[in-house]
């Protein structure tokens, strides 16, 4: 079962240019749904048209298979979300901030707490939260998501602002949640190496447009299939004559021979030719595209 | 009342704690009657021969009321239903309002009844005041007696509840004007017009159209000298009108706004 389904989202800010064109995402129960794209690519006004901020010029949202503009309340009761900047009553304590949020969501009192501590706010007092460091409030943010227990947490680029030990924290939080309470977590970011370390699914967007949409697993398959051999000679033009013979189609890259990744077998059969024409070999090497490149790619073409 | 109205009034109400209008009504309800208290202590004398006479309260209220009537309650008014409403621009905070489990109408009425209900204890405030004002100089200077007069209750309730409802076309008017712009000063600037605007035309037999100018006619009223732009019309009922004409209008504006966030 989806827990989100967006089918032929559109939106325009101005009648010329789209903002979304034809989106298609579906966030799978229980899964980290990592939304990586770069700035300006239509992530944030995705999330706010889920979840109604923005209204909705075309395509359906379902959210727990319901439709959410006919069932915006009830659905909002159970989605925690944390859109850009974290929203915060500088005048008001931390726990004054989630007492605001205790009320609105009709959640019991002894949830303030138990998120504040959650999120390591618990020692903040009396003091107010205009004079929080950014972090403070990142965090401030996130508790506010997650007061009210929701099944499903929608985060914007949630660890904007946080030193790397508060990212590591917010990480495992999030795992935590998603394991051991089955919290469906739907989370942006502009940063490729975030949602790697998180996800469980992802989707690649790019000027209003999906590029990529499935599991980790099949994004990393993708990663080996477009994986490549380097190979260094001592006459690289002579080999790369040679190889071309042979039926490949090799390509000098920066000072090595590239060539489409084979099986062993194959490697081998290259290496003894290469020999056998009295090239030295001094490195037969398999490059893996990383991710970033994937998406580099990906958002280039 | 639904509990969800009660729930969002409470998580609204809260927000106001600590908050620029929270101070502004206990320091705006107190300033008035407090210079009153300094001046009648001062000038202790005079007060003294004021406290025998059979119509005390009504002349310290009538006092404490022209200034406040003329300038400092609709100012007043303006600020803290701006600042308010501004809460939520000021921290960014729209965006997670908006996708809390609460009805639009919810909120809407919900932040509107904050508002009145500050609007409210401003004239409690006030009206202590004036008794403070009155009783203080006694229990201070032992030359100074306790005014003769009880203290007319139901009068002052009643000049509270018409300055109250004469103030309710300001409470609309800026409450539609905060909701739809992000720019603090945009209300404000807008409040600070209307009301130069209202002292201007108040003299005008067509004042009554300003919707500002109510609080101002009442004040003349009450002291038996009525403007002529008052004098045909049933200002409260106007002001009535005013008021439910701008929140029905603000309401639409909101449900209707594309962006929430």
């Amino acid at each position: 079962m989806h827990t989100i389904e967006a089918i032929g989202l559109t939106h325009h800010f101005s009648k010329e240019i789209p903002v979304l064109e034809n989106i298609e995402m579906r966030v799978r129960e229980g899964s980290i749904y990592g939304f990586l794209g770069p700035n300006g690519a239509g992530k944030t006004t995705t999330l706010r048209l889920m979840l109604g901020l923005l209204r909705k010029q075309g395509g359906e949202i379902s959210i727990f298979g319901k439709p959410f503009e006919k069932h915006r309340t009830e659905l909002l009761s159970n989605i925690g979300s944390l859109i850009e900047s974290p929203t915060v009553y500088g005048h008001l304590t931390a726990t004054e901030n989630l007492t605001v949020w205790q009320k609105a969501y009709r959640c019991p009192k002894n949830r303030i707490p138990e998120a504040l501590r959650l999120v390591g706010l618990h020692g903040t007092g009396i003091k107010k939260a205009h004079q929080f460091s950014l972090g403070m409030k990142q965090r401030l943010g996130i508790a506010a998501a997650l007061l009210h227990q929701p099944s499903l947490l929608v985060l914007d680029e949630p660890t904007n602002g946080l030193d790397p030990g508060g990212i590591i924290e917010i990480r495992e939080m999030l795992r935590n949640l998603n394991r051991e309470e089955g919290v469906t977590i739907l989370i942006s970011s502009h940063l490729l190496p975030e949602i790697e370390k998180l996800a469980t699914d992802v989707g690649i967007i790019h000027r209003g447009k999906m590029l990529f949409q499935g599991s980790l697993a099949s994004l990393l398959l993708r990663q080996h299939q477009a994986s490549r051999i380097a190979i260094e000679t001592s006459d690289n033009a002579a080999a790369l004559q040679l190889l071309a013979g042979n039926g490949l189609d090799p390509r000098i890259e920066a000072g090595c021979i590239n060539l489409a990744a084979a099986e062993k077998p194959a490697i081998a059969d290259i290496n003894r030719k290469l020999v056998q024409h009295g090239l030295d070999v001094y490195r037969i090497a398999t490059v893996e595209d990383d991710l970033e490149t994937i998406f580099m790619n990906l958002t280039n073409q | 009342m639904s509990t969800s109205f009660l729930h969002s009034f409470q998580s609204e109400w809260l927000k106001t704690r600590r908050s620029l209008a929270a101070w502004l009504v206990i320091i705006g309800g107190f300033f008035l009657p407090f210079i009153m208290l300094v001046g009648r202590t001062v000038y202790h004398e005079k007060t003294s021969a004021e406290s025998t006479s059979p119509l005390f309260w009504e002349n310290l209220a009538g006092q404490c009321w022209q200034f406040m009537a003329l300038f400092l309650l609709p100012m007043g008014v303006i600020l803290a239903t701006s600042l308010i409403t501004q809460i939520e621009f000021r921290n960014n905070a729209w965006k997670q309002v908006h996708t809390t489990p609460q009805h639009f109408y919810t909120l809407f009425w919900s932040k509107l009844m904050v508002i009145m209900v500050m609007v409210v204890q401003f004239f409690i405030l006030f009206n202590i005041g004036i008794y403070l004002a009155g009783a203080v100089p006694a229990l201070l200077l032992g030359t100074v007696d306790y005014p003769s007069q009880p203290f007319p209750f139901m009068y002052m309730l009643k000049t509270s509840g018409r300055f109250m409802l004469d103030i309710l076309p300001v409470v609309g008017l800026q409450y539609l004007i905060s909701l739809q712009f992000k720019n603090f000063f945009v209300p404000l600037g807008v409040g600070i017009a209307m009301l130069m605007l209202s002292l201007v035309m108040v003299e005008w037999k067509y004042g009554y159209i300003v919707p500002y100018t109510y609080s101002p006619y009442n004040f003349f009223e009450l002291r038996g000298s009525a403007m002529s732009g008052s004098k045909d019309v049933n200002i409260h009922w106007l002001a009535l009108s005013y008021f439910a004409f701008f929140t029905v209008l603000s309401f639409v504006l909101y449900i209707s706004k594309k962006e929430k966030g």
